[in-house]
């Protein structure tokens, strides 16, 4: 079941589209609850984000003014993750982190995927020169080594909060979107509802956002939380090497203040460890949720 | 014209077209930020209280940036330097070129990394051949993937931390941080050597079990792939030996992707790999370029990032040379 009975209830000779789109979104729902990777993924990146958004702010601490508590301190029932060399309480730190990480991934994943998928559409549906250009351009961005790019471009832009370090990131982020959206359009356009679809008169602007993009959903989903991993695993790397948002904190930022203070070697391992447990749960989380999601539109990965 | 040289010579547009690209970057995000580039120098200078050279830095950075003239005579004059290999001079070691820096540094990365891709591409390809292979019946290979999975996602760096933390600080068995220990002098000598490769072994052992991890689990999904293909359906019937068909059929075939993963993953390994320097001072170029960030040496952090990607290029491209042995397609240019 599933996909092929998916693909025919959405043939174009059916017209009442709200009965056919709510009879599909069951369908796709079912599939996604159906699946465990999914499941755990997504109940694990559900149970973080609560706690980065609203952990915080249940937290009396303010994790960015220095100097309020004893220096050092290791874990203790008043402070369970301990204090850091400024004085700060390490535990709202990381809640903060945990929150801006995920809003940069989100936000670079949300620009990379848009981008990327309609560079991709255009690419693939359009082809001839157009394609050429814009995948040589993409062969370009998914060849070039991009985070000393990127610690080029954020040493001299100076990265002052989670926007800027989201903008810079996103520069990166469509190119590989691009070119998995653009491959699935190659063997979609030759579908025979895209030929109905042209001789009914359709534009191929329409037949992009209403016959084509409905199938893409699910690649562009899986995808999507791809991205998102890329997004928080790079501005870690980029943060780690300080160049991150200067106002605030990120978990890449926690982890460049413990090393900057020599946490590893003074013993310190309540300042270093839970940044670098919290971005592996988060990578996983949304890991399981792209393979869970993978899995559905390709069946084929099933028996790994 | 000969389908190799035709797929050579694409492959080759693509890298000119990164080359040009970095260096287009690099052109023009110092343009970009307001402030005159030649100011921050200098203040940075008197912080620094040097006097000596300053004017010479300055008329040298003038003519690096190509100052005067209009947008397109100062890229072309930068390009000219580029050529000639002028990378201008490093503002935190003064006398000393950005050129100079990097020749110190690159040896040490390149030795580093190269035998590290090279074992961890191999090892993992290797060991997810037979985890895939034999994946359904034996239980031991069902109880690695997970591992596999975590230690693929972990960055290299932060995997490195750990590492240092473990076998560096809690049981000291190897040295903290450098590539040899201080008061050595590099020498070709046995000691020497002995003692490199001993502070070399948790930065390498840090990208070969992360990167091996990533390889591992691409070549075992492969397999399971292939393992229902009819070919090998059809090996199996003709009496083939098991390790026949694995070797020369499932793994030879599965090869030709994981290449290709090799070949995009390549620019991510060199970008985790500068940040696992840093973790242990190795005095290579992430450390070089981990230097000139905290002390805001811009020529050399420019420069660093110029030769990175040349390198990652040449590197991928000498890969895209090696590719069409392992696929006789594109050697004979089928499509």
């Amino acid at each position: 079941m599933g996909l092929s009975s998916m693909r025919k209830e959405s043939l174009p000779i059916e017209r009442s589209r709200l009965g056919a789109f709510t009879r599909r979104a069951k369908a796709v729902l079912k599939e996604v609850f159906s699946n465990n990777k999914l499941k755990v993924g997504f109940i694990m990146l559900v149970v973080i984000a609560l706690m980065g958004v609203v952990g915080r702010r249940m937290l009396p601490y303010d994790p960015l003014a220095a100097g309020i508590f004893m220096i050092d301190q290791p874990p203790n029932p008043k402070h369970i993750l301990g204090t850091d060399s400024l004085g700060r309480d390490i535990f709202a730190q990381l809640l903060l982190g945990i929150e801006n990480s995920l809003t940069i991934g989100f936000i670079v994943a949300i620009i990379g995927t848009v981008v990327g998928s309609t560079i991709g559409f255009v690419a693939g549906y359009y082809g001839g020169i157009v394609d050429a250009v814009l995948r040589s351009i993409t062969d370009i961005f998914l060849v070039i080594p991009m985070l000393p790019l990127l610690i080029l471009i954020s040493s001299f832009v100076r990265v002052v909060d989670i926007w800027m370090m989201a903008m810079i990131l996103s520069i990166f982020a469509w190119a590989w979107p691009a070119r998995q959206i653009r491959a699935q359009v190659l063997s979609l356009k030759e579908r025979d509802f895209v030929y109905m679809a042209k001789l009914s008169g359709m534009g191929s602007m329409e037949i992009i956002f209403i016959e084509l993009m409905p199938h893409m959903f699910q690649w562009m989903g899986a995808n999507f939380f791809n991205s998102v991993v890329w997004a928080i695993l790079t501005e870690a790397g980029v943060e780690f090497l300080g160049l991150g948002p200067q106002n605030t904190m990120t978990l890449g930022m926690i982890l460049y203040w413990a090393m900057y203070h020599a946490a590893v070697f003074r013993g310190m391992w309540w300042w270093w460890v839970p940044p670098i447990i919290m971005i592996v749960l988060i990578a996983v989380s949304l890991y399981l949720i792209h393979i869970g999601l993978d899995e559905i539109v390709n069946p084929r990965l099933r028996r790994l | 014209m000969h389908p190799y040289v035709r797929y050579l010579l694409g492959r080759l547009a693509t890298y000119a077209g990164v080359v040009f690209f970095a260096i287009l970057i690099n052109f023009i995000i110092p343009r970009m930020i307001p402030g005159d580039p030649i100011k921050m120098i200098l203040g940075k200078l008197l912080l620094q209280g040097t006097k000596v050279g300053g004017e010479e830095l300055v008329e040298a950075y003038k003519r690096m940036f190509g100052l005067e003239g209009d947008i397109w005579t100062q890229f072309v004059c930068y390009l000219r330097e580029l050529l000639r290999g002028n990378l201008g001079y490093s503002i935190a070691n003064f006398p000393a070129t950005v050129m100079e820096l990097i020749h110190m540094a690159l040896p040490w990365t390149i030795g580093l990394l190269s035998v590290t891709v090279v074992l961890a591409w191999i090892i993992g390809s290797i060991l997810g051949a037979l985890a895939g292979w034999k994946g359904a019946e034996s239980k031991v290979w069902g109880y690695v993937a997970p591992f596999a999975l975590v230690f693929s996602i972990i960055p290299y760096y932060m995997f490195a931390v750990i590492l240092v933390f473990l076998l560096a600080y809690l049981i000291p068995i190897f040295p903290m941080s450098g590539a040899y220990s201080i008061g050595m002098i590099p020498s070709l000598s046995w000691s020497f050597i002995v003692d490199v490769i001993r502070h070399s072994i948790l930065p390498a052992l840090s990208i070969l079990i992360t990167s091996l991890g990533w390889w591992f689990l691409s070549m075992r999904s492969l397999i399971i792939m292939i393992k229902g293909e009819d070919y090998i359906l059809m090996a199996e019937a003709k009496g083939l030996k098991e390790k026949t068909i694995l070797w020369s059929y499932a793994f030879r075939n599965a090869m030709l992707p994981q290449t290709t993963g090799l070949t995009l993953a390549l620019g991510n390994i060199v970008g985790g790999a500068l940040l696992t320097e840093i973790v242990f001072a190795y005095p290579g170029m992430g450390w070089l370029l981990y230097n000139a960030i905290t002390s805001l040496d811009y020529p050399v952090i420019q420069g660093v990032v110029l030769i990175i990607i040349l390198a990652v290029c040449t590197a991928t491209f000498i890969i895209d040379m090696i590719y069409p042995f392992i696929d006789p397609r594109i050697r004979y240019g089928a499509e």
